[in-house]
């Protein structure tokens, strides 16, 4: 198995060093080895004095102790034992000996150390400032084995995430039923900085470029901001470590359904006080299919690049990190309209409507993104755990979306998105007794439409500008440790748009608001943890859901500015009401969170459970059937109420023997309209996978192998709304208002059993990797896919992929 | 601390000046330009001229006033044509939510060679085309007066006799389909996208 991780020994922490005056070889030598990306305890590392022949293991907290030494200062080196053959070099002139006092502590730093094959036992490396919240992290070697999928796939594996998609190509997150913008994804420290309104917009991030993602599952909007509402994922780039040979990946690896291809490579190395990473890919699909048919126009386009620099001066540490992100994606043609009635003819169709042979092109519809991302950051350690951080990032994102149309070369949609950020943060240890962190942010977007789409603006301009500050501190006491934060924001948006007159319509408004964090861990026992946390969030509606008006994909779309009721109770949307006058309010959530964590012998259990109570919940819902010169179209509105969201996740990890282990997730989510006591839409249904995992000895030239089986079933969604049929609608036989209850036009698809089946192994320095997706070719249709109107899933996928790992000694 | 204290003040100002200069660059007050909305089409007339009297005029109009609004199409009119007479069939295609309206007949015209429009009545209403029209079976005898400029027909201009017997409550249908390099002589109401399909009742008395 290839498990080359880069373990950060940040620094190895002398307890008690005791020079005593008596003779010689009486000193003794306390400290701990931690992981210094994750501030893990590092078991069974071997910790000897050069020259010597003493030596001793760290236990399981990491610590070490050796006694009867003669020097007072002395030379380290550490040797990871049992998990790796590398001999770690420990750089004799940064030990160095405090004079006598008692718990004076040693550093060596910043001393990097390649580490291979390490199995972490799982301690939680939760995320400074939201240390109270349940989170979920994936580490680059899972993310090595599938660098093509998107990341929502990529964390769906977690329990409680599953993602929202408008075919294969776009797909986002979804944590506990909320998503779009009430998740925060932070790419490298900044704000990912995309369209995302709607829910056909994934963030474009290229997952092979990913060191590690952490998924947040509460509200953490103090310490990431208003769009944290539903949870956050943290997108961390490579950690530019000093000291670190040159290491080269290259990667490849081909999908037989889309014969999708894809090659990508990296390269980082580290210096005493410089280290560089350069990395990049390239991908390309052709059309997927489904069992029973090909799914037309589904492929995809995309290339990036990302590099970064880290440079030490003294106390300082300066990084520059740059990335870019080309995509061309393709959505499935037979989800738009070709003539008058084919919206309903699609909708009752068991296939889709247009279906064409293999092809790698890429037709209308489809929407070509690039995405610059542009970051200074600067790391002032005035102590040794204690720093001052100046993050300045910079975002450019571009996008055309094409649609079948007249003049269907030209874009629907030509968006240009700036975003700057600014953000100072205070990470402070023992600070009246409190760890935390403070922060000053400051936040603008500016969005731009490009002239010449040829039809009026679906989003207008608009600049928007937020100034915050937080804190957030926890302190420790016996076996609790507490954590409050509260943040403040200001946000002001300016708006102009076109109606569809062409008339210019604008709007300005500004929200004050206030954010917070109450949190607590209790270490239960030896074994057990328990977290609870309560967190408050809000959000301004975003722009779509205020502003969009007309056609956007296969419907009809209008934002809750953009209609209104007239006095003798009709429709209607030849205004645009200015959001001051109207009933629109900001979302805002109250979410509690606890999660018990119990680690046994072979047993490993986590179970969360939450309930999120959100203000104004803001949602797309089908409004009916809209008469068109064209024929008729379903229309969708915005709305918002109060909802509640009641739900569980829980894991169960068995080691059957040391060389099989098992896991179990489960999720369960209930949520409802409390309002108008009716069911949401498009709330993820109940699903459980089991994950079993086969390690084999070496065997043959292999050094290591595993197979892996993955199991898992999605129920059938019972909380769906009721269906109407569209004829009916067209028909006259059901007549629709904004006040009658919520409908879709298709039952929510009936549960479905999937089977993944992986193998993987390594030789040297090669590792390889063969998966089969969807295994026993179900058909099956995903409630959560916008496309599940038109089509299938896709069918049985094998993938299959190697990466060559180049180590310099 | 005295340096922590001396780091924020600092840094508190130079946050706030590279946020004032930031602002200042994105502030910006610029309106989307406005487009040439080709997409929407509000209104759409059907003329039928007597081509023995030109004052004999029947005209039937679809509107769907708010365009890509939520409000439904409205078809106002029926067709009221008399019987055994020979009519030209023109139209007119606007879309009003401009000012002044902007003609999108006279862009289809500019782009004869991507649009045709196809035509469905009830079978027989007609003596000559006869039978139902060309939208089931795209071969079917339409009398398109016009063609572009590959010399496939257009549609903007067609002829129509009415048959000796009369017919209530039957049906017109008229599609106007947009091809861009999909028309031939051959292509049919199933090729390209639609700009519009309506279906106005026919009376024949």
């Amino acid at each position: 198995m290839n498990k080359i991780l880069f373990l950060f020994l940040f620094f190895i922490t002398s307890l008690g060093l005791i020079a005593q005056e008596k003779k010689e070889c009486s000193y003794e030598l306390k400290g701990v080895v931690l992981d210094a990306e994750t501030r893990e305890a590092l078991p069974f590392v071997m910790v000897s004095i050069k020259g010597t022949k003493q030596f001793t293991l760290t236990n399981n907290e990491g610590e070490f102790q050796l006694d009867g030494l003669c020097e007072a200062s002395n030379c380290l080196v550490i040797t990871c034992t049992g998990y790796c053959n590398t001999t770690c070099d420990a750089t004799c002139q940064l030990h160095h000996k405090e004079e006598k006092k008692h718990d004076s502590v040693i550093y060596l730093k910043p001393d990097v150390v390649a580490l291979d094959a390490v199995t972490i036992t799982e301690k939680d490396p939760n995320v400074e400032g939201t240390v109270t919240v349940a989170q979920s992290k994936i580490d680059n070697e899972t993310l090595k084995l599938k660098p093509t999928q998107t990341l929502a796939n990529a964390i769906s594996e977690m329990a409680g995430v599953t993602f929202t998609a408008a075919g294969n190509n776009v797909q986002l997150p979804v944590i506990h039923g909320l998503y779009g913008n009430r998740v925060l994804v932070l790419n490298n420290g900044l704000k990912h900085g995309f369209q995302n309104w709607g829910s056909d917009h994934a963030p474009e991030i290229d997952i092979a470029s990913a060191n590690n993602i952490t998924v947040i599952k509460g509200a953490s909007g103090v310490r990431y901001g208003p769009e944290a509402l539903g949870g956050a994922i943290i997108v961390e780039g490579s950690s530019l470590n000093f000291n670190q040979p040159l290491n080269a990946m290259i990667g490849t690896g081909y999908h037989t359904n889309g014969r999708g291809y894809f090659a990508n490579t990296g390269i980082s190395q580290g210096f005493r006080n410089f280290s560089y990473h350069i990395g990049g890919g390239y991908t390309r699909f052709g059309d997927r299919h489904a069992p029973d048919y090909s799914l037309t126009n589904t492929g995809k386009e995309e290339k990036a690049f990302n590099a970064g620099v880290k440079y030490k001066y003294n106390a300082f540490d300066f990084k520059l990190y740059y990335s870019f992100v080309d995509q061309n994606l393709a959505l499935l043609r037979s989800s738009i309209a070709e003539s008058g009635d084919s919206f309903v003819r699609a909708i009752n169709s068991d296939r889709p409507l247009i279906i064409k042979p293999f092809s790698y092109d890429i037709n209308e519809p489809n929407q070509e993104t690039q995405h610059h991302l542009t970051k200074a950051e600067i790391n002032w350690w005035y102590s040794d755990e204690e720093r001052i951080v100046f993050r300045v990032g910079r975002q450019l994102n571009q996008r055309n979306e094409y649609d079948v149309r007249r003049n269907s070369y030209k874009p629907i949609i030509d968006l240009d998105l700036t975003t700057s950020d600014y953000q100072l943060e205070w990470y402070h240890k023992n600070w009246l007794q409190l760890n935390g962190i403070m922060g000053l942010q400051v936040f603008t977007q500016d969005n731009n439409n490009n002239p010449g789409t040829d039809t009026t603006p679906f989003i207008p301009n608009y600049n928007t500008l937020r100034f915050s500050g937080f804190v957030t501190e926890r302190f420790t006491k016996d076996k609790n440790t507490f954590e409050v934060g509260v943040r403040m924001d200001y946000e002001n948006n300016n708006v102009r748009g076109r109606d569809i007159s062409q008339n210019v319509f604008r709007d300005d408004y500004s929200f004050l608001n206030l954010t917070t964090s109450l949190g607590l861990v209790r270490q239960l026992s030896e074994n057990a943890t328990f977290r609870t946390n309560f967190g408050t969030a809000w959000r301004t509606p975003n722009m779509e859901e205020l502003f969009s008006f007309g056609q956007h994909g296969f419907k009809y779309t209008y934002g809750m500015l953009r209609y209104y009721m007239n006095e003798n109770g009709d429709l209607k949307t030849d205004k645009v009401t200015p959001l001051s006058e109207s009933g629109v309010r900001p979302e805002k959530g109250y979410k509690w969170i606890n999660e018990w964590k119990i680690k046994q012998k072979t047993n490993d259990f986590t179970l969360t459970a939450y309930t999120h109570y959100i203000e104004n919940y803001v949602y797309e819902r089908p409004l009916g059937v809209l008469g068109t010169v064209r024929g008729p179209m379903p229309g969708f509105i915005f709305d918002q109420s109060n909802s509640l969201f009641i739900g569980a996740d829980f894991t169960w990890q068995k080691k059957w023997s040391t060389a099989l282990n098992g896991r179990l997730g489960l999720s369960y989510l209930w949520s409802k309209n409390v309002e108008r006591d009716e069911p949401l839409i498009n709330q993820p249904p109940i699903r459980t996978t089991y994950n079993l995992k086969w390690s084999i000895k070496p065997f043959w030239f292999l050094e290591s192998a595993y197979l892996s089986l993955e199991p898992s079933y999605t129920f059938h969604q019972f909380q769906a709304p009721r269906t109407i049929d569209p004829q009916d609608l067209i028909d006259g036989e059901v007549e629709i208002t904004p006040e009658s209850e919520i409908f879709d036009f298709k039952a929510a698809p009936s549960g479905y059993f999937l089977l993944d089946v992986s193998f993987g192994f390594k030789v040297k320095q090669l590792t390889a990797n063969i998966s089969v997706e969807n295994t026993l070719n179900a058909t099956y249709r995903n409630y959560l896919n916008q496309m599940r109107y038109f089509a299938d899933e896709m069918g049985r996928n094998f993938l299959f992929s190697l990466n060559y790992n180049f180590n310099a000694k | 601390m005295k340096t922590i204290n001396f780091f924020k003040k600092y840094s508190l100002v130079a946050l706030l000046l590279s946020g004032c200069f930031f602002t200042s660059c994105d502030k910006d007050d610029d309106v989307p330009e406005p487009e040439n909305e080709l997409e929407v089409i509000t209104d759409v007339k059907l003329v039928f001229t007597n081509t023995a009297d030109d004052t004999d005029v029947v005209e039937a109009t679809a509107q769907d006033p708010d365009g890509p609004g939520v409000e439904d199409l409205v078809i106002k009119d029926a067709i009221n044509l008399g019987t055994g007479k020979t009519y030209a069939l023109s139209f007119e295609i606007m879309n009003n939510l401009e000012e002044p309206g902007e003609d999108i007949g006279e862009e289809i015209k500019e782009e004869n060679d991507e649009h045709q429009f196809f035509f469905g009545f009830s079978t027989d209403a007609f003596s000559d085309p006869s039978g139902n029209g060309n939208i089931d079976t795209a071969s079917d005898d339409i009398n398109y007066n016009d063609t572009d400029d590959n010399g496939n027909p257009v549609g903007l201009s067609t002829t129509w006799t009415t048959s000796a017997s009369t017919l209530s409550n039957g049906e017109f249908r008229v599609v106007l389909k947009h091809q861009p390099d999909v028309k031939t002589s051959t292509s049919t109401v199933n090729d390209g996208d639609t700009d519009f399909d309506l279906k106005f009742v026919l009376n024949i008395q």
